[in-house]
């Protein structure tokens, strides 16, 4: 994985959770947006979060919408 | 690399030892993982006629083979067990994000035996599994306690945690065990296992990888997918009373045909499961007033209660289990409900709704709310205690329970404050509500032969909120399946959306056809029923959800996910064979431990004998014992006793992996 952190493509993103299941540290959670019209909850870096870019969460993505940027 | 991680945990309750377990590769490539895999364990494991509530009993924790592979909506685990509510094989299955911590902590399945002498939990992580004391969490609700031991265990990963509530402490046959605030594994009496067990969590933060042979492949599939549901949006200008209107066009019509699942996910994801509420009141497919009721009492004035546009209006956000990309459900602001006693509930499922609604006459909205976070936090199933409730009214109504029995607790129809006061003496097991917290069978017992027929169930177990009498594809799933009364296994409706005539070559095609051929009993039906189960057992060895299911393999391709998954290079007449095979094992499990099959036949009401008189299914009765005997044959099984033939055994090749059973 490049050097980053943990970056989602809302156009994407299903919501499924997969990628807050795969970090080992929790740093990413479903957190309710306005992405879409149902206002579902979205994975988003939790605040105060040290995502040290491992990839974890963008391998786990069924559909590649998490990149480490 | 292949989906699955080949180990076990087991974890002897009454000496404290925990140990690991290979699984050979040849059991996952004949069972997969998930239901297939427990079968296998306890099949071997639990000697014959072990008590379920003994020491004997082995409770497991499985999870999917896709389970974290790639593929969507396969986040499902189970538990499995010998069911204490119908003294078979027991299963129940559940969302959330329990499965892939099964396997992040490195295994497919946590099983349990033996009983401790004082309540405890189970941590796992990388470094190892122990047994650590539950005292202080012992007697508090899933919800506080599964809090508690965030709490305490939240270190660097979020643990995933299952738990039981206090009605699987007070050993409620009709217990499960919960898990993400508001999930539960609900039927087969898992919970009450685990109370026996004086198990009171099992605490997961492994963070271990979980691999597959063909990522690239896996998410290929599951990008088709996505962008597919993606497009299936309700458009926000319809309302929910359209569903109404729907559910009469389904039930008036007289012949039925094929349809494109991928409409489930449009419904799904705007409404979740209540998209039912309407449409199964309508329809004929909710059960009313006891199995002896019809629109004609539950009518308008009372089902437009529990619309489900109205219980969508209290959704303040939306939930996904593990890998859902539908995600039906949600968690709903019942602040101003009781007296603010709770702050908000998990969306009351449509099964809860037409339990505690047009099975009850009841039309109070606010109550079903209530009783839904009630039923959470006490571990207890929600079908099966609306239909004892219901079975209450009835006995009430003729006089088997008078008002000293009660506790002065006036049993009438649609009376939602004594149903919340009998709800709350289930849980506690206090008065009335002891003789109840274990489902009707139990109570039917008690109480003596005039109330049984009041008693609605299959081997002992409430059958879920579809009517057998509008699908009796459905009532064969009731009767003749190993884990009876289940909604879940299949029905002529799941059959015609599911299209597993386009990879199965001897399912048969579904065309237009008359909803009355689906009342005679014939080989095609049986087919159909066969290939339900088949399907679902192969589901539930994958993780996979039924309404992934309901999309249609043809959207959600289950079979490409485990080939690509695991490297197999299998057909779907292959997979269907794995299914056939868990299946008999089930019902293998059932017969090992005394259970005579022909004793799951649904109640008569179930069978409409007598049929209703007015309504939509006016007149409609299902030649069940017929139809059982034509599922069981096809199956291989003994037509008229349901014993699975050994030359059926041998062929499944189950002779060979049961060897040294205990």
């Amino acid at each position: 994985m490049g050097k980053g952190i943990a970056t989602i493509n809302y156009a994407e993103c299903m919501a499924c959770g997969c990628c807050v299941q795969a970090c080992p540290f929790s740093f990413l959670d479903l957190m309710k947006t306005d992405v879409d019209v149902y206002h579902k909850n979205y994975p988003q870096l939790v605040p105060d979060h040290k995502c040290t870019g491992c990839g974890l969460c963008a391998t786990a993505c069924p559909v590649d919408c998490v990149t480490i940027q | 690399m292949l989906g699955y991680t080949g180990k076990i945990l087991n974890v002897n309750l009454t000496s404290g030892e925990i140990k690991e377990e290979v699984i050979p590769d040849r059991v996952y490539e004949m069972l997969l993982s998930g239901v297939g895999l427990g079968a296998y364990v306890l099949y071997k494991r639990i000697p014959a006629g072990a008590d379920p509530l003994g020491t004997d009993n082995v409770l497991g924790f499985v999870s999917g083979l896709l389970t974290g592979t790639g593929s969507v909506i396969t986040g499902r685990w189970m538990v499995v067990c010998r069911s204490p509510l119908t003294g078979g094989w027991g299963d129940s299955n559940c969302g959330g994000t329990f499965s892939p911590a099964i396997k992040q902590c490195g295994y497919d399945g946590i099983f349990f035996s033996g009983i401790s002498k004082e309540p405890v939990y189970l941590y796992v992580d990388n470094r190892g599994a122990e047994l650590r004391p539950a005292a202080h969490v012992w007697g508090m609700d899933a919800v506080e306690a599964e809090q508690a031991l965030e709490k305490e265990n939240w270190k660097r990963k979020k643990p995933s945690i299952a738990v039981i509530g206090t009605a699987a402490e007070k050993i409620s046959l009709i217990s499960g065990i919960c898990n993400d605030g508001g999930r539960i594994a609900a039927r087969s009496g898992g919970g009450a296992v685990m109370g026996s067990k004086r198990l009171k969590a099992v605490v997961l933060a492994g963070t271990k990888s979980i691999t597959c042979h063909d990522p690239e492949k896996m998410k290929e599939i599951s990008k088709e997918l996505a962008v597919k549901i993606r497009k299936q949006n309700m458009p926000g200008f319809v309302p929910g009373s359209i569903l109404a209107f729907g559910g009469s066009m389904l039930g008036g019509m007289k012949r039925a045909a094929p349809m494109d699942g991928i409409l489930v996910g449009m419904l799904m994801k705007r409404w979740g499961t209540p998209m039912n509420n309407l449409m199964g009141a309508t329809s004929g497919d909710s059960p009313l007033k006891n199995w002896g009721g019809s629109v004609v009492d539950y009518n308008k004035s009372y089902y437009k209660n529990i619309d489900a546009d109205r219980i969508i209006k209290r959704e303040t956000k939306k939930y996904h289990c593990y890998s859902c990309i539908l995600g039906c459900g949600g968690v709903c602001d019942i602040k101003d409900i009781a007296n603010g006693e709770f702050s908000h509930t998990h969306k009351p499922e449509y099964e809860t709704c037409a339990a505690f609604g047009g099975l009850l006459m009841n039309k109070d909205l606010n109550s079903i709310f209530y009783i839904n976070e009630l039923l959470n936090r006490a571990g207890m199933d929600s079908i099966s205690a609306g239909g004892t409730v219901a079975f209450a009214i009835e006995c009430y109504e003729n006089g088997i329970l008078t008002p000293e029995m009660t506790g002065g607790l006036e049993l009438t129809w649609g009376n939602a404050p004594a149903i919340i006061a009998l709800i709350k003496k289930m849980i506690a097991r206090e008065g009335i509500g002891d003789l109840l917290a274990d489902g009707v069978k139990v109570a039917a017992a008690k109480l003596g032969i005039p109330s049984s027929e009041y008693a609605v169930h299959a081997g002992g177990q409430e059958p879920g909120m579809h009517d057998s009498r509008m699908d009796p594809v459905l009532g064969v799933h009731f009767s003749a399946d190993p884990t009876p009364g289940r909604h879940t296994i299949g029905s002529g409706q799941y059959y015609d959306i599911m299209h597993l005539w386009e990879q199965v070559s001897w399912a048969p095609v579904s065309g237009s056809y008359l909803k009355a051929d689906e009342f005679i009993p014939s080989e095609k039906v049986a087919l159909k029923t066969v290939a339900n189960s088949c399907y679902k057992e192969v589901a539930d060895g994958s993780g996979g959800c039924l309404f992934a299911m309901t999309l249609g393999i043809n959207h959600w391709k289950l079979f490409d996910w485990l080939n690509a998954a695991t490297g197999w290079n299998k057909s779907g007449d292959e997979y269907m064979e794995i299914g056939k095979r868990i299946q008999t094992l089930r019902q293998m499990f059932a017969v090992k431990h005394g259970v005579d099959p022909r004793s799951f036949r649904m109640s008569k009401r179930m069978a409409g004998e007598p049929p209703l008189t007015e309504g939509l299914l006016k007149g409609n009765s299902v030649r069940i014992d017929e139809m059982m005997e034509l599922h069981w044959k096809m199956y291989g099984w003994d037509e008229k006793t349901g014993l699975p033939l050994p030359e059926t055994i041998s062929q499944l090749h189950l002779d060979e992996i049961t060897q040294g059973a205990a």
